[in-house]
């Protein structure tokens, strides 16, 4: 049942041994020791065996067999006449090589025995058996010298056939128990998530039609696991718009989900429809591993346990220097799926001793450069002086730190070129933006010439270090390594890390580039069986498929492969695969719904297998990798063909009739400046009143709306109105026009203005009959004569006071509210 | 100030307003202004003009942004009896000049920026839009025609690399009713006739819209715009999301359900169609449009590490995905179209074939003239005639102007 499969692209090794090995335990010993061990092996018997006999157990004996024989580890039962294999022993170095091969995968270390047999809980010298599987597969990876960069073999397994399980599945129409969730967000969410809402925000599951809410809340809702309902995390967790108490919003709608999930009976996948058999991420073949270039690592974190607060230093080279989590877990950090630490508050680092952080000091000292490795996921682009990986003593004196400021990496890094403080920092260009808050690979390098280097996936910046290089020399010993923060706990820095490699050489571009390809996280091929639908040997369509984080899968590379290497497809049509989750489609990710093509000879080939898509997507994640199922169904595969499933169409909804507010409104910006023209005469183009408006012309109303207009506004107003009339009276022509029969010479306006104000009026609250939408034309008239009375009053009327009268008068009606306002 | 203060500084007056009395006549003029709109605050807000007489300035108000004088409110008044409320707006349309270089100005100009400012300067997008109105056009050439209006023998010209020529003709109050000329956008531009798409390659459009970024506010905006929706209107996370492009990261800040939930809603319906945009650009520094044909910008290929097996661009073809059933099948798809299609033009056909295209037009210019969206069901039932008319009339946007000025006089 398996067959060899050469992949150029995914250079990975899994071989999944069926090993008849049994691997005894020491009889009666401790399962597991309470704390870690942070320092080296406890020696065996001094060695005064036999020499190696080859160059390979010389290494052997180097890379790994120090590490394990003392009595600490494995040596304390697999010695000599201890417990077989004895690959432990410590009194011939070349039997104990002898044993040490039946355990080991030279292909695959991570893959070996021996490897396994620990993660599966045999007596680990640590608290976390992943740990310990890390650290051996380190130690005879550092052994077999499977750094290399040459193409592996992926074995692929086939899996054990077995048909889609079932899930509660959403009726099409809304049950009878959706009614009080429909109540409530009707109640608490309409102001929104309704269409007809000023505000509207989809999706609109606030709708008064039950049938549209409910069709647009089966997303938000999770009928195996109403507590990971969306509704009840945006609430719960995230705070969203709580009507009163967050928490017990949650849990009032997550009852509501509850009653109707618990008369919702769980739905076989349907017969008509057209699916592959189904897998768990454990039936897929790992790929994990990949080719890492590791051999200087002189600290290494994986983040594999994914529980309690220690995140374990799986280098191998002593001593640990495993880091210690602060905080609560979940509210200030928490374990990421895939691998990895959250960071969240301020409260949260993860931080080594100062005692095992002295390695760093000495074993960087030793050579002079020294490279930060991780794989980190910035939690935004707005941080800054945030500290990602460090090793320092406080805010102003550190050996080096890889931290975040908005958009860019920096790196301190403490020489003779800089101050204790590591710094001037280089910093990524500010206009490459080259941190995103995205999954990336970051990487600085030190060496005595070149000084500080950064990579972000796989890339050299081309970000000088100005300062050049140095010595490590000054490098103080008695800092510690910290993750997420500054060692005094004001540096915080939010996101994800997932993996951070301390080296003690500087990467080269192609070391960085062969890590950056490698990627971090656990990779499995999942062949997803299709024989009994096409009728071709051993078919499978393939995909890879990795944990992306806490909430989703990764699904990738999907190809067509038939692990018979003389089948051949012919012409087969396959249109839209989804991807199916515990025995139901979800509605989202479905990235290949609308795939169209036919497997066919001229594009299978039995080694490669025949690509699908190169896209990939993201699956949320049910009920964890443990558990959930995954199964392919196919609208069309072969002559079979039936739409897996189709989504409705929405019906358009008229927006619901509300009363009509205020239908009068004010003249804007420009509709002023032309009503102003009109009404005068004077030209726009006048250059005291083109200036003027110029001036202003942001000042003046730019929407109508009655309500938005200020104070403000009206002062602007005038100020254009009284341009408009001083432009006026000014010019005798339009003032002619404008003011028929008045010698502005001659005129008194003392006791009678009627000679100005009734032009006014006629020209801005109109001439002849009254519009009744339009103030009283008398009552303006007797506004602007008590104006020009009161002004005549302290100022007499006559000469060249009737010219400022007049434009006063003029400004008073063409600024008012019987022009502005319509 | 005291009374005496005030002679002396009057005394002193002449033919220029002194600024002692500015000040003073100012604040009268504030307090008069003050009066008299509180007695306009008084009306009744929500009544119609009760007379012909009435309703016939409000429609001249309102569609010019000026008051009619005494003799032209004459001549309306006497129109309105005889020829009816929509074609007294339609006459009043065709001889006035604010319509244009007011309402219509300030109706566009919105569009044509990311601050949505209406004190933009006038502009190749604003003037076609003016210019397809005035010409009664088919208004959906707008987002897909080789066209783009010009002001004849104004200096200087036009230029695919400056705004000057608007700029002249708005710091000189051109008469946009006379002045704007019909031209083919290819043969100003430069651009094929092909990649012409009406005002979304305007050089106004291009710099608002092509520069920088990833040319998804081009398609954001004009769906903003012409569509009167905006993203968070069309999220919609049941669509297949294989086109979205390698910049979106799948696990923002770590988290794949924030994807999940959010990103993908947009992006996915989004993307396929954006591609449309794909051999576009702005180029900053000599302020143009650039156009290269099968070549994607490459900012459509941008922080591709972000997410490896996201989409890559490798053309400007663009399909809707939003016309699969779901959430925007009300936008209303014209059956007529594909629904795919290469490069902006057709991209323009489809966006302005919706009905969603034709309603939006409809509630724009029914914000416009009515001052508040429709309201009660006589306006909802009002603006589904107008869209109907409006679409089964070639899409005449100055109809749909007499149409709701008549309806907002109270016809």
């Amino acid at each position: 049942m398996k067959r060899k499969f050469r992949s150029n692209v995914l250079h990975l090794a899994a071989l999944l041994v069926a090993s008849v090995f049994a691997f005894t335990g020491c009889g009666g010993g401790a399962d597991t020791t309470e704390n870690p061990v942070t320092t080296g092996p406890t020696a065996g018997p001094t060695y005064s065996g036999p020499a190696p006999a080859t160059a390979d157990i010389q290494s052997f004996r180097v890379a790994f067999w120090e590490n394990v024989r003392g009595t600490n580890r494995c040596g304390n039962c697999h010695n000599a006449g201890g417990q077989m294999p004895n690959f432990a022993r410590s009194d011939d170095v070349n039997a104990a090589y002898q044993q040490a091969s039946t355990v080991v995968d030279r292909n695959s270390p991570s893959q070996s025995t021996l490897v396994l047999k620990v993660a599966g809980g045999h007596n680990c010298w640590l608290a976390d058996a992943s740990a310990c599987a890390s650290i051996l597969t380190r130690w005879i990876t550092d052994w077999v010298g499977a750094s290399g960069t040459g193409g592996k073999q992926i074995e692929l397994v086939a899996p054990t056939a077995k048909d889609p399980g079932s899930s509660k599945r959403f009726p099409a129409d809304p049950p009878a128990e959706y009614a009080p969730i429909h109540d409530m967000l009707t109640l608490y969410c309409s102001k929104c998530h309704t269409s007809d809402s000023a505000t509207a925000q989809s999706p609109y599951f606030a709708a008064t039609d039950i049938k549209e809410s409910y069709l647009a809340a089966i997303p938000k809702m999770n009928l195996d696991d109403p507590a990971s309902s969306r509704f009840v995390i945006r609430l719960g967790r995230e705070s969203h718009n709580c009507w009163s108490n967050c928490a017990a919003n949650a849990s009032a709608l997550q009852a509501a989900i509850q009653a109707m999930a618990d008369n919702i009976q769980p739905a076989q996948v349907s017969a008509d429809l057209i699916t592959s058999k189904a897998l768990t991420l454990l039936d897929g073949t790992v790929a994990s591993g990949g080719n890492r270039y590791d051999s200087n690592a002189i600290a290494l974190y994986e983040f594999k346990s994914g529980q309690g607060s220690i995140a374990y230093d799986t280098s191998g080279v002593d001593p640990a220097a495993d880091l210690f989590l602060s905080g609560n877990r979940v509210t200030d950090y928490d374990w990421v799926g895939g691998w990895g630490i959250m960071f969240k508050t301020p409260t949260a680092k993860a931080q080594a001793s100062t005692a095992s952080s002295k390695k760093f000091q000495q074993l960087i000292g030793a050579t002079g450069e020294f490279s930060i490795e991780a794989w980190v996921v910035p939690g935004n682009v707005t941080q800054e002086e945030s500290r990602i990986v460090s090793y320092s003593g406080s805010t102003t004196a550190r050996n080096f730190t890889l931290g975040q400021t908005l958009y860019n990496y920096d790196a301190f890094i403490r020489s003779t070129a800089t101050d204790s403080n590591g710094s001037p920092a280089l910093s990524t260009d500010d206009d490459d933006k080259r941190l995103q808050a995205s999954l990336q690979h970051v990487v600085v390098t030190f060496d005595p010439v070149n000084g500080r280097r950064i990579y972000v996936n796989g890339e050299f910046t081309g970000d000088v270090d100005k300062s050049g290089g140095g010595t490590l020399g000054e490098w103080d010993n008695s800092f510690a390594f910290v993750l997420g923060n500054e060692v005094s706990n004001n540096r915080p820095w939010a996101g994800v890390v997932r993996f951070v490699a301390i080296h003690n050489r500087a990467l080269t571009q192609a070391q960085i580039q062969q890590n950056f390809q490698a990627g971090v996280g656990e990779k499995f091929f999942m062949l997803f069986g299709i024989e009994h639908i096409i009728g071709v040997p051993k078919s499978y369509v393939m995909f890879e498929l990795s944990q992306y984080d806490s909430s989703g899968y990764l699904f990738a590379n999907p190809k067509f492969i038939s692990l018979d290497p003389t089948a051949k497809p012919g012409n087969i049509p396959l249109e839209g695969i989804r991807i199916g989750v515990n025995g139901a489609e979800p509605p989202v990710g479905q990235a290949y719904r609308l795939l169209k093509t036919t497997l066919s000879d001229s594009l299978y080939s039995a080694a490669t297998g025949q690509t699908l898509s190169t896209v990939g997507t993201i699956i949320a994640l049910e009920n964890g990798p443990e558990s959930d199922e995954f199964f392919l169904c196919f609208d069309k595969l072969g002559t079979r063909s039936n739409v897996c499933s189709n989504y409705a169409d929405t019906q358009k909804v008229d927006p619901a009739p509300v009363d009509r507010p205020s239908d009068i409104g004010v003249r804007t910006f420009d509709a002023l400046n032309a009503t102003m023209s009109s009404i005068t005469g004077v030209s726009p183009n006048t250059q005291k009143v083109k200036d003027t408006f110029a001036n202003i012309r942001q000042s003046l109303p730019a929407t109508p709306d009655i309500q938005a207009f200020l104070s403000s506004h009206q002062t602007s107003v005038a100020q254009l109105a009284l341009q408009y009339c001083a432009s006026l009276v000014d010019d005798p022509t339009a003032r002619a026009a404008f003011f028929p029969g008045v010698n502005f010479s001659t005129v008194d306006l003392a006791g009678d203005s009627s000679a100005i104000t009734t032009p006014l009026v006629e020209k801005t609250v109109g001439a002849g009959t009254q519009l009744t939408t339009q103030p009283a034309a008398a009552a303006v008239k007797f506004e602007l004569d008590s104006l020009v009375g009161e002004l005549c009053t302290s100022g007499g009327c006559t000469g060249a006071r009737v010219f400022d009268v007049t434009k006063a008068a003029c400004g008073a009606a063409l600024g008012s509210a019987t022009v502005t306002v319509e | 100030m005291s009374n005496m203060n005030q002679t002396k500084e009057a005394d002193r007056g002449g033919a220029q307003l002194r600024p002692a009395a500015t000040a003073k006549s100012t604040t009268k003029a504030v307090a008069l202004a003050v009066a008299i709109a509180s007695f306009a605050f008084g009306l009744d807000t929500h009544a119609a003009p009760p007379g012909p007489r009435e309703k016939a300035k409000r429609m001249f108000d309102r569609l010019t942004g000026t008051p009619p004088s005494s003799a032209e409110l004459d001549t309306l008044t006497a129109k309105f009896g005889s020829d009816g409320p929509v074609n007294t707006a339609l006459y009043i349309m065709n001889n006035s000049s604010s319509f244009y270089s007011v309402t219509l100005k300030n109706f566009a100009t919105p569009w044509t920026n990311r601050d949505q400012t209406v004190f933009a300067p006038l502009n190749d997008y604003t003037a076609t839009v003016i210019g397809v109105v005035r010409d009664d056009e088919d208004f959906r050439d707008i987002l897909s025609a080789d066209v783009l209006y010009v002001g004849e023998g104004v200096s200087p010209a036009y230029s695919t690399t400056s705004n000057a020529h608007y700029d002249t003709l708005e710091s000189t109050n051109a008469d946009l009713r006379v002045v704007l000329k019909k031209q083919t956008q290819s043969s100003l531009n430069g651009l094929p006739p092909a990649a012409t798409a009406g005002v979304i390659t305007s050089r106004a459009a291009a710099e608002a819209f092509f520069i920088d970024g990833t040319n998804r506010a081009m398609f954001r905006f004009t769906l903003l715009n012409h569509l009167c929706r905006d993203m968070e209107q069309v999220h919609d996370t049941t669509r297949p999301p294989d086109r979205i492009r390698q910049d979106v990261t799948r696990s923002p800040g770590g988290d794949s359900s924030v994807f999940l939930n959010n990103c993908i809603g947009c992006h996915s319906g989004m993307d396929p169609l954006a591609q449309a945009f794909a051999y576009y650009d702005f180029d900053e520094t000599q302020g143009r449009l650039v156009y290269t044909p099968g070549v994607v910008q490459p900012k459509y290929l941008i922080n591709s590490d972000n997410f490896k097996p996201g989409y890559v661009t490798p053309d400007d073809h663009w399909d809707n995905r939003w016309r699969l059933p779901g959430h925007n099948t009300p936008i209303g798809w014209s059956p007529d179209l594909p629904g795919t299609g290469s490069g902006a033009k057709s991209l323009g056909q489809e966006l302005a074939g919706s009905d969603a295209f034709a309603e939006c037009q409809v509630q724009k210019v029914f914000r416009t003239v009515c001052f508040r969206s429709p309201s009660d069901a006589a306006d909802i039932a009002k603006v589904k005639t107008i869209k109907d008319t409006f679409r089964n009339g070639g899409y005449k946007l100055k109809t749909v102007f007499a149409e709701t000025a008549a309806f907002c006089a109270g016809e």
